[in-house]
């Protein structure tokens, strides 16, 4: 298989995974029990304690179809919810803060999140690798266990405890950090951007701590494995040092599988989106998913599904076209 | 000439500790082939293993010495201490794996230039690098692939040229064609022979194909549970076979013509760990009496330059025209 058949077929496979998903968010709300006209028109009628006519109501709910995009057929909605996610990329208004648009509260919001759990997860994945490359690497020597036992220590403990635990920490038995930190928003000045940094340290700090574990224990076992390779075995007869074994033998050989696991973790980072900015109050797209949870704001869900599907779309498309550059075997298959 | 004075080497077990090579003496002079050949377990690649100075836990040289004769980029005399700075300069090693043997993600020329070598110069190395495979007739873009694009045989090839680059005074080869087929494995010897022939260097293969050993070798050794049987010129050890297992293992070999089976020898080597008394070939050995079982015999020239460990060395084995071992 060449490389321009590969690419031309992930590529495809991006495409199906992208258009499956969106029909899958289409579909979903309209398999719920309610519907959330009604709920919203009966919200109002409460409020305005049964006064509206009966025209007024009809008026008002097909105005309110037209908004949401629920008019028509089945098959026409589904046309038009195609259309207007795929061209315009817009998914209606908020219910909460109508009639704001939900594309551009995502657009806010994404790059906070991804700003810090990309960061957070490549850092987590970084320094992971290292620790558990040189503890595998090195098994057979005591102060690798030393290392080994960072990950056995921090893996298993939950995402939830380790947040709030370095927020009680570094916020409350040694403050060094805000409680409740605030996030300046509007135009970025260098001051801005400090506080930001700064008030972002502790959430990506519960983060990396999060991420670091899995990554070295993985990377353990993989280098362990790796470094009883004949190749390896080879490599030492011909006089070369630990350091070349360790990186360009055991390294390189033993980061493909990382890579992949990186590739997922990138994709899924919207889970962990969710505890951390409530726990640290950080405006990402966990919040706004919270507040419309909350607030019954459909179209705000769903605009924030829609972006999580894309991202890990993408993030596997883009480690499946960087593979190649890194595994030869399938580069020159 | 390299010597091995009397060496024992064990492995450390939990149950213990094993001599796998269990007292061999040897003299091997400068510029010839010699063929290590045995039954599989028999010790030969841990001989090999001490005789590079592999020696890791639970592997140890317990005892005994080797001397090998050549000495190192200062002048040194290369011994057991300092032959670990040697390897892929004055003595090399040819996996037997090719196929496992190079790492699959780098260029096949990065692995010329990764360890030490002479020269630190890696630019200057890479040239004469291709310098040397172009002139042993091997396509010098091999050196721009990687391990997976080049076949079996070319793969062996260039491992046999990295471990000849720097012209050692050693070479061992532990089992270098075993994973290669019949054609391939011919062409592979020849390239060895002939590169041997124009260093004058030494080289010890091990094969368990005595076919392989007819063809190359100037001497033989022939090694049983840990133990050298029979040590001596090749034409000689062929031709007149002391040690009733070399002429086992010899008349196990199918000849051209004959329509009869290999077959191997009935029976099984002792167990390392049990308790070794006399002759470890007694229990297989159709000449066996009791002086066997309770005498060990030590490895006595026979003729000149041919060595067996044999109460018996030389006397004919009871004619049973091979059918007795099958
Ligand atoms: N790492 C090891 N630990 C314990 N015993 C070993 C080890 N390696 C080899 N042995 C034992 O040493 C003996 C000789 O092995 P080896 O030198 O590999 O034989 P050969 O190469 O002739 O097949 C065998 O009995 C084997 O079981
Ligand atoms: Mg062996």
């Amino acid at each position: 298989m060449g490389v321009v058949t590969f690419i031309a077929k992930r590529i495809a496979l991006y495409f199906a995974v992208l258009f499956i998903g969106l029909s899958i968010t289409f579909a979903l709300p309209r398999f719920m029990p309610v519907n959330p006209i009604d709920g919203y028109i009966g919200e109002l009628q409460s409020r305005a304690s049964a006064t509206i006519a009966p025209e007024g109501l009809a008026e008002l709910r097909k105005s309110l179809e037209e908004l949401y995009g629920l008019q028509g057929s089945v098959f026409e909605q589904y046309l038009a919810y195609m259309k207007r996610v795929v061209i315009d990329f817009d998914f209606g208004p908020s219910y909460t803060y109508f009639p704001h648009p939900v594309s551009s509260m995502l657009a806010e919001a994404l790059p906070w999140t991804m700003g810090l759990l990309m960061t957070a997860t490549v850092i987590a994945w970084c320094l992971g690798n290292t620790v558990g490359l040189v503890a595998g690497y090195f098994y057979k020597k005591r102060a690798a266990s030393i290392l080994e036992f960072v990950g056995i220590l921090l893996y298993p403990i939950p995402y939830y405890i380790l947040a709030i635990s370095v927020l009680m920490i570094f916020a409350y038995i040694f403050p060094i950090f805000p409680l409740s930190a605030t996030f300046p928003v509007g135009a970025l000045t260098l001051d801005k951007a400090g506080t930001i940094l700064f008030n972002s340290l502790l959430p990506g700090l519960a983060l990396v701590l999060a991420g670091f574990g899995w990554n070295i224990l993985s990377m353990k076992a993989l280098a362990i494995a790796t470094s009883e390779e004949p190749y390896v075995t080879f490599a030492r007869l011909k006089g070369t040092t630990h350091r070349t074994r360790m990186i360009r033998y055991v390294f390189r050989n033993a980061l493909l599988p990382q890579v992949t696991a990186l590739a997922l973790s990138l994709g899924v980072i919207f889970n962990g989106a969710l505890l951390t900015e409530i726990i640290f109050s950080y405006p990402g797209i966990g919040l706004i998913m919270r507040q419309a949870a909350s607030g019954g704001d459909y179209n705000v869900l769903y605009g924030a599904i829609t972006v999580s599907i894309i991202a890990v779309a993408t993030a596997g498309l883009l480690i499946d076209l960087a593979y190649p550059l890194l595994d030869p075997r399938i580069r020159h298959k | 000439m390299i010597e091995l004075n009397d060496i024992v080497v064990s492995y450390r077990t939990e149950r213990g500790s094993i001599n796998a090579v269990d007292g061999v003496n040897l003299e091997i002079p400068d510029g010839c082939i010699v063929g290590i050949a045995g039954e599989s377990g028999c010790g030969k690649s841990t001989l090999m293993r001490a005789i590079y100075g592999d020696i890791l836990s639970p592997m140890s040289l317990s005892s005994g010495t080797i001397e090998y004769g050549f000495n190192d980029r200062n002048g040194e005399p290369v011994t057991s201490e300092n032959v670990r700075n040697e390897w892929f300069r004055t003595l090399s090693y040819i996996p037997q794996s090719s196929m496992n043997s190079m790492n699959p993600v780098i260029r096949i020329r990065e692995q010329f230039i990764d360890f030490p070598g002479t020269d630190p110069n890696k630019k200057r190395v890479l040239e004469q690098v291709r310098e040397y495979i172009g002139k042993l007739g091997l396509p010098v873009e091999a050196l721009d692939s990687f391990p997976h694009q080049l076949s079996g045989g070319m793969r062996q090839r260039m491992m046999i040229a990295l471990a000849t680059f720097f012209q050692p005074n050693l070479i061992i080869a532990d089992e270098p064609t075993t994973a290669l087929d019949v054609v391939v494995q011919k062409e592979i010897l020849l390239l060895l022979m002939e590169l041997q022939e124009q260093m004058g260097n030494t080289i010890l293969i091990v094969s368990h194909d005595m076919g392989v050993h007819y063809q190359v070798t100037h001497k033989m050794l022939i090694m049983y549970a840990a133990k050298a049987a029979e040590y001596g010129d090749s034409d000689s050890v062929f031709d007149e076979p002391l040690h009733p297992y070399t002429k086992m293992l010899i008349g196990s070999l199918p000849t051209i013509g004959e329509d009869r089976a290999r077959h191997g020898i009935p029976g099984s080597p002792p167990s390392l760990w049990g308790d070794l008394q006399g002759c470890r070939f007694a229990e297989r050995c159709p000449l066996a009496t009791g002086l066997c079982r309770s005498q060990e015999p030590p490895l006595v020239e026979h003729k000149p330059g041919h060595f067996a460990a044999c109460h018996f060395a030389g006397a004919d084995l009871p004619d049973t025209g091979g059918a007795g071992w099958q």
